[in-house]
């Protein structure tokens, strides 16, 4: 009996013995029926907090330690002339300065003049994990606890549940491994969980020390020769324990996805060592490495939906110009993946749209904590904190179009959740379910 | 009173006298059972820290030091499809010099001792026959299969998960 009629065979016995919606616990066998607006996403956690006063409003120290110079360190992302003076969020090359070497701008063109700009937008959480389940529920459970799994599905769960995307298809690619983002992947809610999870890699752990001490050493094995009889003795024994317990953690991956992310391991070890990751030009950065490896997820797997948490900004904690600086890479990163993606991945060039929006801001008045230039820290916690911004570029996507203002907030973070299900074709399904938040929609809806 | 006397005395003899030390080699013509849980009695999942521990001490017959649980854990943890760690952990460990693998002829030459074995040694149970005879078919079925692969399904199986 070959692997396939195994398979075959040990599915209908199972239907025979307990119903036919063992077989089909989707309900779901093909896509959702809405029209898509583009066939591939990238959807960007930015970055950790971020203040409106250095991001949309271009202040940089002007509305946060009392110095008058103002100006634009995220020239990718926004229009407007950088700083001119008291340069810090560079790099140390050049004029010998700490940080007065600005970083060259990407992008030709800027994502807001290519796209849609919501320029105040409410966050739902003034942390950052209720942020981030907000970004990726599009809601906020108030009995979300932080080491705790998503309450409610998220955004991957819905479209690999009504959109019928396979596991390979959506991605999450986190920035470590603290603070509980490994666990958003997938929801415990009953109906969606696990089978209908992202998969995940973190790289600075899957690619980084540990990961080529403990994962990079794998045996490699013939597919036909050797995992598929593995495979069907597994099978077996899983069979023989049905009627007791299951694994339970399965994303779903079928053989030849778990083959083909094999061997993207394979590769990621082999270019690490070789230090041929599609990394951006400036590389001083835990986020820089996370978008390096994005690019290399997306250039491999071409997935419907990629999602990239970025967090270095939130060292402004403690360190004004490290926020500075974070702040500067993260839209240099930001610039790198739109670039590669336009220039790289020709499957995805033209026909992807970028969704980037912090998962909350920070405080409007500093704390006391001083940094190297005497510079005030910022937490997150007022009502300061829930000012963020959304923006996006892509196919049918309205360009250099900016939709409200300081006194004017129009959007929830919640809405890029019925956004993606938009641009994705499962927008309906979303809407229908019952979990987001009060008074979302699709950002498209607001316009 | 001497009378009474007398009997608690005869009495406390015989008690004394019956009571006796068994011999070691005393038979009882009973055969010697080795016990198992059964299989219906898994109902606790392993956490990812015992899953590790145990299938290292399956696989290289030694304990994995706490600062390398912690390394292994971190790395799973980097991994969304959790069964797919598993997989990529237990090829990683299969290619380290150390592990104890029975040999290939060992497994042909007595296949049900073979199953056996590693029913006992990753389920802590023994086969049912239904399940004996279909592994011992399948290996001889199978001239290729080695028993790295055998014990690498028993590894990523669901049953391995729960005690």
């Amino acid at each position: 009996m070959n692997r396939r009629n195994f398979i075959r065979n040990a599915s209908l016995a199972t239907a025979g013995a307990f119903g036919v919606p063992y077989i089909l616990p989707s309900g779901r066998l093909f896509a959702s029926t809405g029209e898509q607006m583009a066939p591939h996403v990238v959807y960007v956690l930015f970055a950790g907090g971020v203040r409106q006063q250095e991001s949309v409003l271009q202040r940089y120290l002007d509305d946060s330690q009392g110095m008058p110079f103002a100006g634009n360190i995220m020239y990718n992302m926004f229009n407007g002339d950088a700083p001119e003076n008291k340069i810090v969020y560079g790099t140390d090359q050049g004029n010998g300065a700490a940080g007065g070497t600005p970083i060259p701008r990407i992008l030709n063109q800027t994502l807001q003049s290519q796209g849609l700009l919501f320029r105040e937008v409410q966050a739902g959480s003034a942390g950052h994990y209720g942020g981030l389940n907000n970004l990726l529920q599009g809601s906020t459970v108030t009995t979300q606890g932080l080491k705790q799994k998503p309450l409610n599905p998220t955004i991957f769960e819905y479209l690999r549940r009504h959109g019928g995307y396979p596991a390979s298809k959506i991605w999450f690619v986190g920035n470590g491994i603290g603070n509980s983002i490994p666990l958003l992947n997938y929801s415990n809610h009953p109906n969606y969980g696990s089978r209908y999870g992202a998969n995940f890699f973190a790289p600075s752990i899957t690619f980084g020390n540990l990961g080529f001490e403990h994962l990079s050493n794998a045996r490699i094995y013939h597919p036909e020769n050797e995992l598929d009889p593995m495979y069907q003795m597994k099978y077996f024994l899983d069979q023989s324990f049905s009627s007791v317990g299951e694994g339970g953690d399965s994303l779903g991956n079928t053989e030849e996805e778990k083959l083909s992310i094999k061997e993207f391991m394979r590769d990621m070890y082999e270019r690490v060592t070789l230090n041929a990751v599609a990394l951006p030009p400036v590389t001083d950065s835990y986020d820089a490495l996370t978008i390096g490896f994005s690019c290399e997820v997306m250039k491999w797997f071409k997935p419907a939906l990629t999602v990239v948490n970025l967090s270095g900004v939130d060292g402004c904690h403690s360190d004004f110009t490290g926020y500075l600086r974070s702040l500067h890479r993260a839209d240099h990163a930001v610039g790198h993946l739109w670039n590669y993606i336009q220039t790289q991945i020709p499957e995805m060039a033209n026909n992807t749209i970028l969704i980037a929006s912090p998962e909350c801001g920070r405080n409007l008045n500093p704390n006391p904590i001083k940094d190297i230039n005497d510079w005030y820290g910022y937490d997150h916690s007022d009502a300061n904190s829930g000012r963020v911004f959304t923006i996006m570029a892509g196919p049918n996507v309205p360009a250099n179009l900016g939709i409200g203002s300081e006194g004017n907030p129009i959007g929830l973070t919640s809405d890029n959740v019925p956004t993606i299900g938009q641009i994705l074709g499962v927008k309906n399904e979303i809407m229908n379910a019952g979990f987001l938040a009060p008074g979302s929609t699709s950002l498209f809806d607001r316009i | 009173m001497k009378t009474n006397l007398f009997i608690v005395f005869l009495a406390l003899c015989a008690v004394v006298g019956s009571c006796k030390k068994p011999e070691a080699n005393d038979l009882y013509e009973v055969n010697q059972v080795a016990l198992y849980p059964s299989i219906a009695d898994k109902n606790k999942m392993k956490t990812q820290e015992q899953y590790v521990s145990i299938l290292h001490t399956n696989l290289f017959q030694t304990a994995l030091s706490g600062s390398e649980l912690v390394q292994i854990i971190d790395c799973l943890e980097s991994i969304g499809d959790k069964e797919l760690g598993r997989e990529v952990l237990i090829s990683n460990f299969m290619n380290k010099p150390g592990v104890i693998l029975p040999s290939d002829s060992l497994m042909r030459a007595d296949p049900e001792v073979f199953v056996n074995q590693t029913y006992e040694r990753f389920f802590v149970r023994r086969p049912s026959e239904a399940e004996k005879t279909w592994f011992i078919e399948f290996i001889q079925a199978n001239p290729n299969l080695s028993a790295e692969l055998v014990y690498f399904a028993f590894a990523l199986s669901n049953e391995y998960l729960y005690y």
